[in-house]
């Protein structure tokens, strides 16, 4: 039975490269034509709904989602029980999901990448790995959350805290710091821990954020110091994070995410919002070109942003309402989030500067990083 | 006419040559032994005949075929191997009638044939029995029985009763001697062991540093041996230099004890001698009791250590000199010195 | 350059090979006479196997390496040798370093395995099966959970060397790598020590001690130059192992950086293909004069492993050893032992517990969470490593036959090719599949065969060398007297070879079944959304902070590999009942 699924679908597989290049024109052309042609019936939408569902039905061909959690199978089951597309999803680090497509060269073994530091859809934009989503309701969207040529948008925001481990700080006698200039004090010294921004998107915002908030000068000069007082980088985005909870350090910098309320419940942790200034990521969403079901990772995004409903799913399954931030219209959600805490970020330059400032700190940072 | 032939053959592994130029033949029903010492090349030539090895050049020839282009499986001999190479995974009989199973012969049939080798071999107890659980005698038995079964045109046999003890030895020896009769097998044999060879073999081939040396039935290479090799490896010879200068080869028990020395005795010996044959003097250094012949250790007049046999029981004291006779026709060899 | 360098050395492989053209027999004989049932295609059978095999060989292991070589040269759309230039002077700090940890990683291990197995070897009985049980339960190691749990233990602050020794010591440093890896290569090492000594014969011994020797000084002067070159195997093993292992400096490193870990960061961090292929091919430099190294000593040690009829025996070795040697032995695998043990029942434990602000209390809830993962996974775990163990297995054990004991042309460049899995980071391997299988007719990516593959092939270098042994201890005899009887070489293999090579499936089953369950680095990029595998369900658990579902999901990989294997070996081992006789 499943071997026959397989077999199944390596012909298809085989059939549509066979087809060719000669064929592929045609193909994006009729499919210009028919996002066209949905476009205009929006006003008969059940007809359309049914369309697509007998589109799918027919094609069978489910939509490949790579992302960062597999909690988000109640979200893709509730788009599959309503438009009748099936879905399958892995979930991968965005610094997996970015190699693996590049080494896939042009034949995307994923449709849609939900999750993940818009750093890494920055970079899958310029090198040509994403398919621009036109759809109408990418207007409610807050436009500094979002590509501007709607190459990727976003389904929320991951803020940067610290996690501490309370028995640590009593046992080394220290005090839980408040913000990130308490984190240069020398008393702290070996017991914070960070993990390389190469690596992780939640670092490289911290460093992107500080930079941009504190001037390149003043920037550089605190990641200096902030450098004397951290052994090393760890080249897991989980280390900070388990390596605190295991007491190795007392210091964690971390994203701020549903594992830290996990913790927080569980160990003797504290999560500290800095006092001054919380830096941020948005979690990019995003199609990727040339995958086998492109249509249907469209008519995803359309769905999830059109239906307050799924945006609510979102933000309980995250247990955070920053999706109010990405489409601030939304209804059912209130924001318990004082925005102002969040520092200024001007999210254009995270693509943009991304080599200049990670070849930097791997200057910065020498041995601790990279080499 | 010749039943094998191995005619100019050459191998060599690398730099080193391991059989020269040979060239062998031997008769239906006939034992042939190739007897040297170890690295001599005997055992390639074997492997060489059963298709392990591939000759360099050179051809055989068994019943009128060319066979050295033909793999192991092709040829129409059987080897028994040294270290026995059962299969461990099989039980005896399985083992007798593997061959049989690429004849065509159905299993039943192959059974009732193996069954029959191993009554001929005396393990047909043992048929079932895993080849882990007998003796070493018993598993020599089994390789035997297991290349009888496909009835080879040439049974080769690598040294099969090395690994067995002195009497067993013998009794396969003579077991082995009583199935060829029986059977008429023609057999190739190697061995390193001279009684071995001298037993069994029709024709025996000596072999040295990959040349074959001499071939004949034992009895000619041991009396006419072509070389002081061939000579010395088949039994032993005493170097003796008569007063003219000149010095022989004689075997052991081609020296006469005629009796202790005195100057009547040597003046008698003199006189009675015939044409033709020799008288010497030597002291004995040494006796070695062997029960059904004594050993003696002498050393003639010119300082030459010779040996001696005796079958009489007369023990000879040590320092007793002995006048010892040869006759001219029993010199193996002659040279200068 | 570098290639001048790999075909140099092929070059001299096939040398020596053709030196063994004496020994063996090759394809290309004349006309033959057909026996019965050796007939023409049994004759193509058996060289078609070779040639299939040797054609999955090229397909699945030569070019994904190509296609990562062809990556190397790429840059700005076109042909470059960019990533070359100054390749060398960039990382040669970082194999230096590689070498720094390898060298003492391998030796320890080395040693530990060395003396772990005459632990095992010299005891009896039930202490001995205890004793093999913990063994080979350290040969399944959950990856992250193992390095989370030696954290716990041995960390900073780590309940061992913190909690109850009152240390503080960082291990997030080179000595960290190289207790961790040593503590972790050492269990295969001391198996493989273990089959040594088992078929060491034990006359040698009786002989020592015969001619007066004590038995220290008959291990001293008899076992341990017999055990030399299976210590060195080992050595170079590990050491090639520690130079591609990229998990244990990720973790532990700290600061220290590694070759392999610097490729993983350039793969996963600034998804820098070009530039890690390049890098890749810089670790293939002293892989690769590891790897001739390793040739020769198995070479060498050909001699030393007895043939024939040694008085063989599974028991322990016949003799009681005092003194300085027995107590190292004795204190070393206590340590090892004590390790291990404590680590897994860390792992084990962590399932049951549950903590409520820091304070842990015994509980099953941790089940429940359990269900909501994807359970499915463990199933096609255990089906995927199944197919790995039986039909990798196999191959390993027809592929090192037909390079072992038949003459195949280019017997050295498959022998080479084939090891190359061995000598390269996982990842790496695994983006080479990326590479190589994306388009065209052997497109795969996204299917449950690319995994499959390129675990059997990744784990083919291991069992084709321990093959390798077995077959250099079976008697070569054996497969002359069956070809004698008029079996051809398909028979020769099918009825003579594989029948006695039980135990070596069964080893290779073991290692192959139990590296599948656990492998992460090399499938991390082939595994699709219908394809999860255990290890990425675990990976998940993680991910959402659940480590007490996760701890419980590798408990359950490690119960489920010990059943599997151990079934396995019982049922292949059993000694063969008597079989009713066939004559009176």
């Amino acid at each position: 039975m499943k071997l026959k699924h397989l077999a199944a679908g390596m012909a298809a597989a085989m059939l549509l490269t066979a087809c060719g290049s000669s064929a592929q024109t045609a193909t994006t052309a009729a499919q210009a034509e028919s996002t066209e042609a949905s476009a205009e019936e929006t006003t008969a939408a059940e007809t359309a709904a049914e369309e697509t569902e007998a589109a799918a039905a027919a094609s069978g061909e489910p939509v490949k989602i790579v992302c960062t959690s597999e909690d988000y199978v109640k979200l893709f089951d509730k788009f599959t029980a309503e438009t009748g597309i099936p879905t399958e999803l892995l979930s991968m680090s965005s610094g997996e999901v970015l190699t693996k497509i590049k080494a896939e060269g042009g034949t995307p073994m994923a449709d849609l990448w939900f999750g993940g530091g818009i750093d890494a859809f920055m970079g899958a934009k310029d090198d040509g790995l994403l398919e621009q989503v036109n759809f109408d309701g990418a207007d409610a969207l807050a436009p500094e959350y979002k590509d501007e040529e709607n190459y990727w948008f976003a389904k929320g925001i991951t803020v940067v805290g610290f996690l501490v481990n309370n028995d640590i700080i009593d046992e080394a006698g220290l005090t839980v710091p408040q913000s990130w200039d308490d984190l240069t004090d020398p008393s702290y010294k070996g017991e914070i821990l960070m993990s390389n921004p190469a690596i992780s998107g939640t670092n490289y915002a911290v460093v992107n954020a500080i930079l941009q908030t504190k001037g390149d000068e003043d920037g550089w000069a605190y990641f200096e110091a902030l450098n004397q007082n951290i052994d090393y980088y760890s080249k897991r985005g989980k280390d900070p994070k388990v390596k605190t909870m295991a007491g190795e350090v007392a210091i964690g910098i971390v994203p701020m995410d549903k594992e830290v309320d996990n913790m927080h419940e569980e160990q003797n942790v504290t999560a500290v919002y800095p006092s001054d200034g919380i830096p941020y990521v948005p979690e990019g969403v995003a199609v990727f070109k040339n995958g086998s079901n492109s249509e249907g990772a469209k008519q995803f995004i359309e769905w999830f942003y059109n239906n307050d409903e799924n945006l609510q799913l979102v933000a309980e399954i995250d247990n955070k309402d920053t999706v109010k931030m990405i489409k601030p219209s939304m209804e059912g959600l209130e924001l318990t989030f004082d925005t102002s805490k969040l520092m200024k970020e001007d999210l254009s330059l995270f693509g943009a500067n991304r080599d200049d400032i990670l070849a930097k700190w791997e200057v910065l940072a020498g041995d601790k990083s990279e080499e | 006419m010749a039943y094998i032939e191995l005619k100019n053959l050459n191998k060599a592994f690398g730099e080193k040559v391991v059989v020269n130029d040979l060239n062998l033949s031997l008769e239906r029903g006939k034992i042939l032994c190739l007897l040297g010492p170890s690295g001599c090349g005997k055992t390639t030539t074997l492997r060489m005949i059963g298709g392990f090895l591939e000759a360099d050049s050179g051809s055989i020839c068994l019943d009128g075929e060319e066979i050295s282009a033909l793999p192991p499986e092709g040829r129409p001999v059987a080897t028994v191997f040294q270290s026995y190479a059962l299969f461990p995974n099989m039980t005896v009989i399985e083992n007798v009638m593997y061959g049989l199973k690429f004849k065509g012969i159905n299993r039943a049939k192959a059974r009732e044939i193996a069954l029959s080798k191993l009554e001929v071999t005396g393990l047909a107890d043992y048929a079932g029995a895993r080849v882990n659980e007998i003796s070493g005698g018993q598993q020599q038995r089994v390789a035997l029985a297991r290349a009888l079964a496909v009835e080879p045109k040439v049974l080769l046999l690598d040294e099969p009763l090395s690994n067995l003890d002195a009497k067993l030895r013998i009794r396969m020896r003579d077991e082995l001697k009583e199935l060829q009769k029986q059977l008429d097998m023609t057999m190739i044999f190697v061995t390193h062991d001279q009684e071995e060879a001298m037993v069994l073999a029709d024709s025996i081939a000596i072999m040295h540093d990959g040349y074959l040396i001499q071939t004949g039935p034992p009895r000619e290479v041991y009396d006419h041996p072509a070389t002081q090799f061939a000579m010395e490896f088949l039994g032993s010879a005493n170097r003796l230099t008569l007063s003219s200068g000149e010095v022989i080869y004689l075997r052991p028990e081609k020296l006469r004890i005629l009796g202790a020395y005195s100057d009547g005795a040597m003046r008698t010996a003199e006189t009675e001698k015939k044409a033709g044959t020799h008288l010497i003097c030597a002291d004995v250094v040494r006796g070695e009791y062997l029960g059904f012949y004594t050993l003696y250790f002498a050393r003639t007049d010119q300082g030459e250590e010779i040996v001696l046999r005796s079958v009489d029981g007369n023990s000879v004291p040590e320092g007793t000199k002995l006048i010892l006779a040869f006759e001219d026709a029993d010199v193996l060899m002659r040279g200068a010195q | 350059m570098i290639k001048l360098k790999r075909f140099g050395v092929m070059e001299n492989m096939s040398k020596q090979s053709r030196c063994f053209a004496g020994e063996g027999m090759d394809f290309k004989r004349g006309r033959q006479k057909n026996s019965t049932a050796d007939t023409w295609y049994y004759r193509a059978l058996d060289r078609g196997i070779f040639y299939l095999m040797a054609a999955l060989v090229l397909v699945f292991v030569l070019w994904p390496l190509l296609c990562i070589a062809g990556k190397s040269i790429q840059a700005d759309g076109g042909i470059s040798f960019r990533h070359y230039h100054s390749l060398f002077t960039d990382n040669f700090k970082l194999l230096k370093n590689s070498f720094f940890v390898a060298i003492p990683a391998a030796l320890l291990s080395t040693l530990i395995g060395v003396a772990v197995a005459f632990r095992v070897a010299l005891s009896k009985g039930r202490i001995r099966s205890v004793l093999m049980a913990i063994l080979l339960m350290t040969m399944v190691s959950p990856p992250f959970i193992s390095s989370l749990v030696y954290i716990q233990l041995f960390g900073r602050r780590g309940w061992i060397t913190h909690g109850l020794l009152g240390l503080m010591i960082s291990p997030y440093n080179q000595w960290g790598i190289i207790a961790m890896q040593s503590l972790h290569f050492a269990s295969l090492n001391a198996i493989f020590m273990i089959g040594l000594l088992n078929n060491l014969d034990h006359n040698m011994i009786y002989a020592s001690r015969d001619l007066g020797a004590s038995p220290t000084e008959t291990l001293k002067g008899v076992v341990f130059p017999l055990m030399l070159p299976g210590a060195g195997v080992c050595f170079i093993l590990s050491l090639i192992r520690s130079i591609s292992d990229f998990g244990t400096p990720i973790v532990i490193g700290g600061r220290f950086n590694t070759l392999a870990a610097a490729i993983y960061m350039k793969l996963i961090g600034y998804a820098q293909l070009e530039e890690a292929s390049a890098m890749n091919m810089l670790l293939l430099i002293p892989a690769v004069i590891v790897f001739v190294l390793f040739r020769w000593l198995m070479k060498k040690s050909d001699g030393m492993i007895s043939t024939g009829n040694a008085a063989k025996t599974s028991g322990s070795l016949p003799m009681k050893i005092r003194g300085p040697i027995s107590w190292g032995i004795n204190l070393i695998s206590f340590v090892f032992y004590g390790m291990m043990v404590m680590q897994y029942l860390c792992i084990f434990l962590t399932g049951f517990l549950k903590s409520k602000r820091g304070v842990y209390y015994f509980t099953l809830e941790n089940f429940n969470s359990l269900f909501a993962y994807n359970i499915d996974s463990l199933v096609r775990s255990v089906q995927y490593s199944l197919l790995v163990a039986v039909f990798g297995t196999l191959f390993a054990m027809l592929f090192a036959y037909y390079l072992e004991r038949r003459k195949v042309r280019f017997k050295g460049f498959y022998d080479f090719v084939s090891t190359m899995p061995y000598l390269l980071p996982g990842t790496c391997f695994g983006i080479g599949y990326i590479l190589a299988f994306n388009k065209g007719p052997l497109r795969l990516t996204g299917t449950a065969a690319i995994i499959v593959l390129n675990m059997i092939f990744k784990q083919l270098p291991t069992i084709t060398k321990l093959c390798g042994t077995s077959l250099a201890q079976m008697n070569a005899r054996m497969e002359d007297a069956a070809r004698d009887l008029g079996a051809g070489n398909f028979f020769v293999t099918k009825d003579i070879v594989l029948p006695n090579l039980t135990q070596t499936f069964v080893t290779g089953f073991i290692y192959n079944f139990t590296s599948a369950m656990t492998t992460a680095g090399a499938i991390m990029f082939l595994i699709s959304s219908r394809h999860k595998v255990a290890v990425y369900t675990l990976f998940d658990a993680i991910n959402s902070g659940e480590y007490a579902v996760a701890s419980l999901i590798s408990t359950m990989i490690i119960v489920i590999t010990l059943l599997v294997t151990g079934a396995v070996s019982a049922v292949m081992l059993r000694k063969p009942g008597n079989r009713s006789r066939t004559a009176k």
